[in-house]
């Protein structure tokens, strides 16, 4: 009964293959289709990543003339920016790099792996490392450096810091979906 | 076409049914199968170029959609506007005999783990055990080794 079990579904993929046989399957559209495509696929990360160093390098600068911080603020945050950014690069390029989709499944969950491991660093010891001293600093340079005559500091840092925590948790979002979508694919290779 | 797109479509007619097996075994319905057999073709097209006939032909392109159904299941969004299949059966609806029996097929497999699933596809697909090791990046030894715990799963499945 139980080797039946396997003729059976040796049977069952036979029907498949001799179904699919009599099926055109792909045409002439499906394929162009497919072709034209690749020089118009730019994943969402390089998006993110040209976006924000154009921002970096050529916005971000554009403030300093706002005279709300200092030119050696405007310097490192600048520097700060662009230092994100390659590290973002660096840590998403081994998963958006192509020969991903030909590897074997063993070295897609290796990379995988990396990718988290790399991810869970990066929060866990350089986010704090350089938003906690850019985020004093920040303070320092909004309420009190740069603040206009007679104004209360924190009615000038309560909006930064705001707006602070909703970029970090905005970040930590996307960062808990970029791990969980890692941590799925080196559970499903690997649980087996 | 260039000659090179000219290869690819005829590669591409070679492997079609092997294509639409893996889709079809990592899909719940038509409208998914379609999306992972263009997804597949998309990164076929892109990874060509890199083929270095270190394996068969046979094998990158099981690699490819193996990745492609695995990694587009987590992605889950629909960046390209899909080319329908040129079928005329949906195994997912028909009520043939035939559509029936590959229901049950897809229900079985189906009941298995991502990469237990891509195993015995490899398996019913008459692979070597090298091939297949060469797909999983195991060796010939190790997927001995899971393709009889995977037996035993799929009896346990049948009986139960």
């Amino acid at each position: 009964m139980e080797e039946m079990n396997f003729e059976e579904l040796r049977n069952q993929y036979a029907i498949l293959k001799e179904q699919l046989n009599n099926q055109e399957i792909v045409n002439e559209s499906l394929i162009r289709k497919s072709i034209e495509m690749r020089g118009k696929d730019i994943s969402y990360t390089k998006k993110v990543v040209y976006g924000s160093a154009l921002f970096c390098l050529i916005i971000y600068p554009l403030t300093y003339f706002t005279h709300m911080w200092s030119l050696a603020f405007a310097i490192v945050t600048c520097l700060i920016m662009m230092f994100c950014v390659i590290a973002t690069y660096r840590i998403h390029k081994p998963v958006e790099n192509l020969n991903l989709m030909q590897d074997d499944l063993a070295t897609v969950a290796r990379v995988m792996a990396k990718f988290k491991k790399q991810y869970d660093n990066w929060l866990h010891y350089a986010t704090p490392a350089l938003l906690i001293p850019w985020g004093i600093w920040a303070c320092y340079e909004v309420g009190w450096s740069h603040a206009p005559e007679g104004s209360n500091p924190w009615l000038l840092i309560i909006p930064l810091l705001t707006g602070g925590a909703i970029g970090g948790l905005v970040g930590y979002k996307y960062h808990r979906k970029a791990v969980n979508a890692a941590q799925d694919i080196i559970h499903d290779i690997e649980k087996n | 076409m260039k000659i090179q797109e000219e290869q690819f479509a005829r590669l591409v007619r070679e492997h079609k049914n092997t294509i639409y097996t893996v889709c079809y075994m990592f899909s719940q319905d038509e409208e998914e199968v379609n999306d992972l057999f263009q997804e597949t073709l998309i990164n076929m097209w892109k990874g060509i170029d890199g083929f270095r006939e270190e394996s068969k032909i046979s094998t990158w392109i099981y690699r490819v959609a193996l990745n492609t159904c695995l990694l587009q299941e987590r992605k889950k969004k629909k960046e390209v506007k899909t080319v329908p299949l040129s079928m005329d059966i949906n195994f997912f609806e028909d009520n043939d005999a035939n559509s029936s029996q590959v229901r049950q097929l897809h229900e079985r497999i189906g009941k298995l783990g991502l990469v237990d699933r891509a195993i015995v596809m490899m398996w019913l697909e008459d692979m070597s055990y090298d091939e297949i090791g060469a797909v999983m990046g195991i060796s010939a030894q190790n997927v001995g080794v899971k393709l009889f715990r995977i037996k035993e799963q799929l009896k346990k499945i049948h009986n139960s």
